[in-house]
């Protein structure tokens, strides 16, 4: 059959054919991108969730130490425009702020505890630092997912060349969610 | 307990002896007939005989080893599991059964199940159980002679069950080789590169992964991997962790020719520790997050 075609058309049908391969991995690469996407987003909101679940748990946790951690509710607050969940137009950076607000709030609450033994006998107040510690590792878990969907998707940005349909698309790479090392070990509850 | 030991040793060097018999019984018979008697019809015929003699030899003796293997659990090993874990429950002669080891959820149905050496009890507000567990597959071969069935066992390990401490969504696997039975798992990539290449996280919820396996918990599997030989995967559902070491290990079995000493029962008893040593460093025993 290509005996009967001129040497013209036989490039045109390579050419085509090439476009097409080209075309079809280019669509295949964006929709992935857009998937890995989906999931930072995704990542983020359950971020949100947590955040709001701590925030919550704390407060709860201050009610009942309200008498000896007064500059803990202070800071708390502070911070009381997140009660209704985290807006949404808080940046990632917000986010980060506000979880390390958190986390002083519940080192100075460790604090206390530590200065007022008549707290450790409080059964509700042990069920509800129990609860923290579950909201934080929920928090904690949330956050190592988002990253590491954030280094799947910049991995895919950064890598020639598909790094040619993320520039195409102005898809940029995401940013990390960065918590204070040396904060997150000061929420860690001895029991 | 040395005496215990000198009378069953005395028993077993009994069925030992007996055994050696009935196979170089078996090998002179052999030998008799298939060289000699060719020759002579007398010999093949004494042959013969000594076979049988060694095949009843052999028998005896097995069966005699078979009740003292019976007898030491229940005698001995049974006495000292509960001074080490009061409370607990040995059963030598049943096991975990299909439906407890098919939740794993990554164990392939097997033709043909044997389980036995059940334990279960508590350990620090644990409650725990396993047993050593066998799965064989059925195969069929066509020859010239007709057809051959046998079974090729692809499992050959212990499988526990523990109470897990977390409250979690979904279903969470981490296998160092095969993949879950049910769909609905993603395979999750986590931060550790060494983690991920060591085994495979399978996961019905992304964030469910990383809420169980929090640094720390997969540093303490990584442990375990390389304390316990052979493929171990471990399986997160519900309200329990199961999980399966294939070493092809049949434990807390005397063996033959081995004499039963301190050193042996010492082997026994960390085989029986490995529960301990499971709920120990994946931090079962924290209440923390318990309701």
């Amino acid at each position: 059959m290509f005996l009967a075609l001129g040497t013209g058309a036989i490039v045109g049908i390579i050419i085509g054919a090439l476009l097409l391969i080209i075309v079809i991995w280019y669509i295949g690469v964006m929709n992935s991108l857009r998937q890995l996407e989906l999931k930072v987003q995704e990542a983020e909101s359950g971020i949100d969730v947590a955040l709001t679940k701590r925030f919550d748990m704390l407060s709860k946790m201050l009610q009942t130490t309200k008498g000896y951690a007064k500059h803990e509710v202070e800071t708390l607050e502070k911070v009381v425009k997140w009660r209704s969940g985290v807006p949404k137009d808080a940046t990632l950076k917000d986010k980060e702020e506000f979880f390390n607000q958190m986390n002083q709030v519940a080192s100075g609450i460790n604090v206390v505890v530590e200065k007022y033994p008549d707290l450790k006998a409080n059964t509700v107040f042990l069920e509800l630092q129990s609860a923290v510690a579950n909201t934080e590792e929920h928090l904690q878990a949330a956050r190592r997912l988002y990253n590491a969907n954030v280094t799947r998707i910049n991995s895919v940005i950064v890598t020639f060349p598909q790094s040619i349909v993320a520039n195409a698309i102005k898809m940029v790479k995401k940013p990390y969610f960065e918590a204070e090392e040396a904060k997150r070990e000061d929420v860690k509850f001895e029991f | 307990m040395e005496d215990k030991f000198k009378k069953f040793n005395e028993t077993k060097q009994k069925s030992e002896k007996s055994i050696i018999l009935g196979g170089i019984l078996l090998v002179v018979g052999v030998i008799l007939a298939l060289l000699l008697g060719s020759n002579m019809e007398a010999l093949l015929v004494v042959g013969i005989i000594v076979v049988l003699a060694g095949f009843v030899f052999l028998a005896i003796g097995a069966t005699k080893f078979f009740k003292l293997k019976k007898t030491f659990k229940t005698d001995v090993l049974t006495e000292r599991f509960k001074e080490l874990i009061p409370g607990i429950t040995y059963s030598p002669n049943r096991g975990l059964t299909e439906g407890d080891v098919y939740s794993t959820d990554f164990l392939k149905r097997a033709d043909r199940f044997h389980s036995e050496d059940f334990l279960s009890g508590e350990l620090d507000g644990v409650t725990f159980a396993s047993s050593d567990v066998k799965l064989e597959e059925r195969h069929v071969q066509h020859t010239k002679n007709g057809t051959r069935v046998y079974y090729v066992a692809y499992f050959v390990g212990r499988v526990f069950r523990f109470d897990f401490n977390k409250e979690f969504v979904g279903s969470l696997q981490v296998l160092e080789a095969g993949s879950p039975k049910s769909r609905g798992y993603n395979k999750v990539k986590l931060e550790s590169i060494d983690f991920n290449k060591k085994f495979k996280t399978y996961a019905t919820e992304d964030i469910t992964a990383f809420y169980i396996l929090t640094p720390d918990i997969m540093e303490a599997i990584f442990k375990l991997e390389k304390k316990h030989p052979g493929r171990i995967g471990l399986s997160f559902r519900g309200d329990h962790l199961y999980v399966a070491i294939n070493n092809n290990k049949d434990t807390f079995e005397l063996q033959l020719f081995r004499k039963i000493d301190d050193n042996m029962i010492k082997e026994f008893e960390q085989d029986l520790l490995v529960i301990k040593d499971f709920i120990m460093t994946l931090k079962l025993n924290n209440n923390l997050f318990k309701k």
